[in-house]
């Protein structure tokens, strides 16, 4: 694979990427100006009273609301090459300082759910196919089956319902900074986590199990026995290790889907990362936190996708990305 | 040969991946149960566990209860109200209505801003000129274009000169949304306020948490009770309850209904509910069929109010048959009690009047996005098919709703609120219809006799003859049904059971009960 | 039936049942789903309500049942019309391309660069909660996934000969797209269905679950989770059934979904099957503690095999691939064993480095007697594991048929000899690395400095070939199976590899034994000193190559020597092909008498009924023919000419 190949494809790749992301920020920012829905009505109607009509105007004004949409269309571009995300309606918190705020912990989320399903699902795995048939197996693909069938909801609903309420075992829901506390951190993380990696586990158990079954039928298998190499070494160095690519990438994926998909999971265990508050700031017609939020999530999204790619070459030597 | 073929993995695999796997499945589940409960609460700090993390807290704007128990900790006005509802001095000392246009308030001489500047007759001449100003988005902005003239008497002495004769005039500066600042901070830069709250900000984690500790000079001797607060946001109900019943926090507003029951008997909790606002339904008057009253007072016929309370209130909360005026109020008038409550037979005569014996369709605005609203929708709906009115059910997020309702696209809707304050000329924000379009009254509903009569009742000073006033209007608008009232609402707090002082205030003042966390102990 | 079908029929019914409890909700409950008695909120289960009733003291069965219709509605409704939708854009993409392809195919992107529930949430929000806004949402949702299997689908099915046939009949775009193509990716297609459907039916819930989806008062499974979750704690049962429903039929659907991959999507179809292989492969009978008698000592040989049978298990019976064989190699001694595929050449191969597919086949009879490279003569057949392992790569090496699979694709080559080198040698990294080169070099490979480096897909077929040999050859194994090594490779490639055999053989100490498994007579006439003929798992000939080229004494052998293509020395004529009629009976069908009998020129009724066995009719010659005598040497001696002949041209 020529570098200079490479560096073309990762060029284009990040074009086309910004090129999606600038639609992307388009259509997002005409369809919030187009939602039922004013954010100065709502900013001082909290818990249902009746505003000032003198004071909502006068709201509309200082957001800019009053504005052409297409002048606020053009001020929200000229401020994005800035690199400004705007102010929160709110409260006139900058956007940006927010994302950077949450998004590592949407991110923290996660990664936390993926390590435990990687450590969950390769072995397992891997330990299905080399049963395959047996009741280890059987039992393992069943429950693999059900984890991939019940909703994250239902899961943390349950979660909750024992672990917190009955047992009392670790806290209902909520964050605590790692600079705080990194054990309550860690016991915060636990049960968004681990809800998450149910569904997550259980998608890489099935891939790892199908392509370790793939990969075992392949010649070089036969070809690392006869050189004498134990068990253990054909196992790990030509069955799992091969596994890796097609495993890794369905992983990558998925965590791309989940950066907007924690939504359910940190609404039920009141996680502050970057998904919930993009509920909050649909519900409150925020126009720049919505903005914000869909522009960097895609972007990630984006990008995971490439770097996805780019980690299956290397996984694989075979795939040539030009 | 040995029955079963042995692999080439087999050792391997079960020595190595089900060992892994056991210990790792071990650490997963007994990790957090050997830990127990490591997040033990921080001693000397009380809780709260917040509705939604307040959208915003500055003094003036209105931006819902949570924002309102925040900023009265922050922040504080000349009056407030004390445990029990009445109002009770804060700032002021004193103060004396001359006649209904005039109000001289006499300062406290030990009331400090955080800043540690003494609250003068100044900082409340810039507080008050500010709601009224010309680019303010104060919620009290337009009660307070009533001001003439703030004099400073003297560095701790204001009089306040109105352009008419108002007697309500007072609740608004009781309000919690018009708050004193310092005007020192406020000269300095127009987004800092300052206020002389019984807590100081310590620390906000945007969207999560807010930390605040008791101001060393407030006011109040002895106050507040707790050293540290802190408020931490539950926006699921749920989470909200089950963080009480860990243990995580020592206060919840907004106890969801359906779990009162289950705290009220856990011995651990305490259940604090109060009748507070009300839920009702207005009607679009500008168009469709609600332009009739009748087919208004058929719908007030046909609802049958205690499954409402039953089914979104799990039984919590009492029957209101007519304008929402608390019954403790001197302003209550039995006579009306229950003057509207399930008759069919009325119901459909009505209809039938009004040239709809079988009934027609109605769109009811409510919104799924809070369970109250939902479920009070679906019962009324289920109640008016009853006398053939078929209802469509139109439930977008509250967002949706409040703009739906502003703009009238409706024939009739699903509402709660609570009045500005615990007096009959609340009623204005339903009843007036000149004061603009709102999602919280009916569209389009204006009566002169009773908009009169309400200016009256502003300006009257003897109470009997304001009890005659709003009884007429009370009369008024039970004939002419420009809102359907359905119940009062059952408003909740929950605390731990070694959580003194804190207090549900009556009536519409459930959402002041911030008020009483200055008076709030733990053990 | 098909295995296969009796996978999915169950999962079919399942699904089949869940669809028509919502479809025939009406008919099953009486109870109105939306008709409510608050006096009866959350009563138990009742003879009236069989599920009890919920917070409005509605009728939880009929809630369940009546909302299975609105989940699974909108599930289908939208995976279907994204199926539409998709199928159009991504056939009209990838059969025109270009301006086409951009406009269809490329227009879907956008949607995939938003993650899924953001998208979702936000339509929801523009156009408000509904089951109609749900069922758009999930069609915008799903449409690029069925574009894309549409696209690359038709991609590849466009210069495939049929389509490029109808193509040059004149067909018009359409009815090629519509009416060839996509019956022919309908498979990936249904599966692609299927899956959107599960995935529909849980967005459709999450959604509802945060009050964004159904409206009440209509039912939905996520609405009535929503709900119960508020009284869990103290009336968990409304909770529960929802759930429940949920769980059971996302299951059936991703169940009905797998058993529809394994039939329609070729990659995953091959799980399925692979099943056998798979298990063939890895899985290793050990041998009991049976028999513990001493291998007799074979002078001289490297290996000396006595009356081996391999067996395999099959649905009809266990059928031995190998019976009765039994073989030595000598010491730098080269035997062929040649047979068509079938014979159990492969097998015999395979036995000897106890690389035997089990479970199925197992060695049941008969012993394999090895010489290490310090001279103890193990009994390879009662070795453990652990043992063979040991023996493996480093007193017997095996190089395989097929170069292009049996070198691991993400490892560099240099990094596999080093591997092997290391197994059994004390070596670190650099040194084995520096061996390695050195063994490429050997095997003939320029720049084998550089070259180590290089990854099996940067080689020729050729070159991975002796990077196999190098392997074999690492750890100076005393004997080396080849299998087949040169079938794969074409003409001039295999000319070479062979050279390297014999420059092996011949360089140095010469004490290599080589087993060199064939079909090809003319590379045997080649390399080999001696020759096996197998059939049916049976040695049927034995002896020096040259001898039994010139004198075949089994009428198989003289079939397979007359089917090698030959050219007349002094003609420059082709002479003309005799193949030998018929096939290698498969397992079970295995005819009484000579097993050859059936395809045999020579054959005679007594050959159908008596079973000839191995008649050793000269030194080091056997045959197992009734009529072997009959077989005069003049009938092949020109034959042998010729071969030798061309085979050295």
């Amino acid at each position: 694979m020529g570098g200079g190949g490479l560096t073309t494809y990762v060029a284009r790749r990040v074009l086309i990427a910004l090129g999606l992301v600038y639609i992307v920020t388009t259509i997002v920012f005409l369809v919030l100006h187009v939602i039922p829905g004013d954010p100065a009505m709502l900013l001082l109607s909290g818990g249902g009273v009746d505003p000032s009509a003198e004071a909502v105007a006068e709201l509309r004004r200082k957001l800019g609301l009053d504005q052409p949409i297409f002048t606020q269309y053009i001020d929200y571009l000229a401020g994005l090459l800035q690199g400004d995300l705007g102010n929160s309606f709110q409260d006139d918190h900058p956007v940006a300082a927010e994302i950077a705020k949450r998004l590592p912990r949407t991110i923290e989320l996660i990664l936390a759910a993926a390590l435990l399903s990687v450590l969950t699902g390769l072995p397992l795995g891997t330990l299905a196919a080399l049963r395959q048939g047996g009741i280890t197996d059987r039992s393992l693909s069943l429950v693999a089956g059900l984890m991939l069938s019940v909703p994250v909801f239902v899961t943390g609903t349950l979660l909750v319902l024992v672990f917190a309420q009955k047992l009392q075992w670790v806290p209902a829901g909520g964050f605590v900074e790692w600079s705080r506390d990194p054990i309550r951190h860690l016991i915060h993380l636990l049960m968004p986590a681990v809800t998450i990696a149910m569904g997550l586990s259980a998608v890489i158990f099935r891939m790892m199990r199908t392509t370790v079954l793939e990969t075992l039928q392949q010649e070089w298998v036969r070809t690392a026995r006869a050189k004498g190499l134990s068990g253990r070494s054909v196992l790990l160095r030509h069955v799992v290790r091969n596994a890796l690519g097609p495993v890794l990438t369905v992983l990558g994926l998925h965590m791309g889907t989940l950066l907007g998909g924690t939504v359910l999971v940190e609404y039920v265990f009141n996680w502050p990362g970057l998904s919930g508050f993009l509920v909050v700031a649909v519900e409150t017609r925020d126009y720049p936190e919505v903005q914000g939020i869909v522009l960097v999530i895609s972007f990630l999204f984006i990008l995971l996708n490439l770097l996805v790619d780019l980690l299956y070459s290397v996984l694989d030597p075979r795939i040539r990305l030009e | 040969m040995s029955d079963k073929p042995k692999t080439f993995y087999d050792d391997l695999s079960r020595r190595h991946m089900l060992g892994g796997m056991a210990a790792l499945g071990g650490a997963v589940l007994v990790g957090p149960g050997l830990i127990g409960r490591a997040q033990a609460k921080t001693p000397g700090t009380l809780v709260f566990g917040l509705s939604s993390y307040p959208p915003g807290i500055k003094p003036w704007e209105n931006k819902g209860t949570a924002s309102s128990t925040v900023k009265l900790q922050l922040f504080r006005g000349l009056l407030g109200y004390g445990p029990d509802g009445g109002l009770q001095p804060e700032l002021a000392e004193s103060w004396e209505i001359p006649d209904a246009q005039t109000y001289i308030i006499q300062l406290r001489d030990n009331a400090y801003f955080h800043n540690g500047d003494p609250v003068t007759a100044e900082d409340v001449k810039v507080s008050l000129e500010a709601i009224a100003a010309e680019d303010s988005t104060a919620h009290l902005r337009s009660r307070f274009g009533v001001v003439e003239s703030i004099e400073i008497v003297d560095p701790k002495t204001v009089r306040i000169n109105l352009k008419e004769p108002q007697v309500t005039f007072i609740y608004l500066l009781a309000s919690v949304h018009s708050h004193i600042v310092s005007a020192k901070e406020l000269a300095k830069d127009p987004n800092n306020f300052v206020g002389a709250g019984p807590y100081r900000m310590v620390e906000v984690e945007r969207g999560t948490r807010i930390e605040m500790e008791a101001f060393d000079k407030y006011y109040k001797a002895g106050l507040p009770k707790t050293k540290n607060l802190r408020f931490d946001a539950y926006k699921d109900e749920n989470l909200r309850v089950a963080a009480l019943e860990a243990g995580d926090v020592d206060v919840i507003e907004y106890v969801p209904w359906q779990s009162m029951d289950s705290i009220g008997a856990n011995s651990k909790l305490n259940l604090d509910v109060v009748d507070g606002p009300f839920m009702y339904l207005l009607f679009n008057t500008e168009a469709g069929p609600f332009t009739d009253p009748r087919l208004r007072q058929a719908v007030a016929y046909a609802v049958q109010r205690q499954d409402v309370i039953a089914a979104a209130f799990f039984g919590r909360g009492n029957l209101l048959g007519a304008m929402p005026i608390p019954k403790g109020s001197e302003y209550h008038e039995p006579s009306f009690e229950g003057h509207w409550k399930r008759d069919l037979e009325k119901a459909k005569a009505l209809l039938a009047e009004a040239g709809f014996p079988d009934g027609f369709q109605a769109t009811l605005l409510s919104t799924a996005q809070y369970g109250m609203h939902k479920d009070t929708a679906e019962v009324v709906q289920q109640n008016l098919a009853d006398i053939g009115i078929q209802v469509k059910l139109n439930l977008p997020d509250w967002a949706t709703r409040v703009s739906l309702g502003n703009r009238g696209q409706y024939d009739f809707a699903v509402m709660g609120s609570a009045g500005d304050f615990n007096d009959p000329d609340a009623l204005t924000n339903f009843l007036d219809g000149t004061r603009g379009n709102s999602y919280v009254r009916s569209l389009g509903f204006a009566d002169d006799e009773i908009n009169g009569l309400l200016a009256e009742g502003r300006q009257e000073l003897d109470p009997a003859k304001r009890k005659a006033i709003y009884d007429k209007v009370h009369a008024r608008a039970l004939e002419l049904a420009p809102i359907v009232p359905i119940n009062w609402r059952a408003q909740g707090y929950a605390t731990q059971a070694y959580v003194s002082g804190f207090k549900n205030m009556p009536g519409f003042l459930t959402f002041y009960s911030g008020y009483t966390i200055e008076n709030t102990a733990i053990e | 039936m098909n295995p296969k079908l009796r996978r999915l029929l169950p999962r079919l019914l399942l699904v089949g049942l869940i669809l028509g409890l919502a479809l025939f909700a009406p008919l099953l409950t009486d109870q109105d789903p939306v008709k409510m008695t608050i006096s009866e909120r959350l009563q138990p289960p009742s003879a009236d309500h069989y599920l009890g009733q919920d917070e409005y003291g509605r009728d939880i069965l009929a809630r369940l049942l009546y909302g299975a219709r609105v989940s699974l509605a909108v599930a289908l409704l939208a995976a279907a019309a994204a199926g539409v939708i998709g199928v159009t854009l991504g056939l009209v993409g990838g059969y025109f391309g270009g301006i086409a392809e951009l406009f269809t195919v490329r227009l879907t992107d956008i949607v995939l660069s938003f993650p899924p529930m953001l998208l979702a949430l936000l339509i929801v929000t523009i156009l408000g909660p509904g089951a109609e806004t749900l069922t758009l949402v999930l069609t915008i949702l799903y449409t690029p996934g069925y574009a894309r299997v549409a696209y690359g689908e038709t991609l590849s099915a466009r210069s495939v000969e049929y389509v490029e046939a109808s193509r040059a009949l004149g067909a018009s775009p359409f009815r090629i797209l519509f009416r060839t193509i996509l019956p022919n990716i309908s498979g990936p297609l249904i599966v692609q269905f299927s899956l959107t459907v599960a995935s529909a039916i849980l967005i459709e819930s999450g959604l509802s679950f945060l009050g964004l989806g159904v409206v009440p008062p209509d039912s939905s499974w996520g609405l009535m989770i929503r709900a119960a979750r508020g009284y869990m704690v103290y009336s968990p049962l409304p909770l529960l059934w929802p759930c429940l429903a949920l769980t059971v039929t996302v299951l059936a659907v991703n169940a009905l979904c797998d058993a529809l991959r394994d039939i329609y999507d070729p990659k995953a179809a091959r799980e399925g099957g692979l099943l056998q292989a798979a298990r063939s492969l890895v899985r290793f009978p050990v041998a009991g503690e049976a028999r513990r008698a001493e291998a007799e000592p074979a002078e001289d040989a490297q290996v000396k095999v006595s009356d081996l049978r391999i067996e395999f298990a099959t649905p009809h019976g266990a059928f031995a691939a190998v019976d009765g064989v039994s073989l030595a190699i000598g010491r730098g001694e080269t035997v062929a064993v040649v047979g068509e595929s079938g014979s159990g050449k492969t097998m015999i191969g395979l036995s000897i480095l106890r690389l035997i597919p089990g479970p199925h086949g197992s060695i049941t009879a008969g012993s394999i007697a090895l010489r290490t490279k310090q001279g103890d003569v193990l009994p390879l057949e009662q070795l453990d594991e652990e043992a063979l392992e040991e023996v493996r790569g480093r007193d017997v090496a095996m190089v395989f048929q097929e170069p292009m699979t049996s070198l691991n694709p993400v490892y560099p080559v240099g990094e596999q000899i080093a591997e092997a080198l290391r197994r059994h040698h004390d070596l670190n990294k650099r040194e084995a690395l520096a061996k390695a080169i050195e063994l490429l070099e050997r095997v003939g490979i320029p720049d084998a400095a550089l070259r180590v480096r290089d990854y099996p897909h940067q080689m020729s077929g050729g070159m991975r070939q002796r990077v196999m040999i190098a392997i074999a050859l690492s750890c100076t194994p005393a004997l080396v199976v080849a299998d087949e090594p040169t079938t794969a490779l074409d003409v001039t490639v295999q000319a070479q590899i062979l050279d390297l055999f014999q420059h092996l053989r011949d360089e140095g100490d010469s004490d290599l034994g080589l087993m060199f498994i064939t079909h090809n007579l003319g590379v045997v006439a080649e390399i080999a000193d001696r020759v096996l003929v197998m059939y049916c798992g049976r040695i049927v000939e034995e002896g020096p190559v040259r001898e039994v080229f010139r004198d075949p004494r089994h009428p198989y052998t003289r079939g397979l020597l007359s089917s090698i293509p030959r050219v007349n020395q002094a003609t420059g004529e082709r002479a003309p092909l005799t193949a030998i009629p018929g096939t290698v009976p498969g397992p079970g069908e295995r005819p009484q008498g000579c097993a050859f009998a059936p395809r045999c020129a020579f054959a005679e009724p007594r050959c159908s009924v008596e079973e000839p066995v191995a008649h050793s009719f000269a030194p080091g010659r056997s045959t197992r023919c009734l009529r072997w005598d009959e077989l005069g040497p003049a009938a092949a001696r020109d034959t042998e000419r010729e071969i030798t002949q061309e085979a050295g041209q």
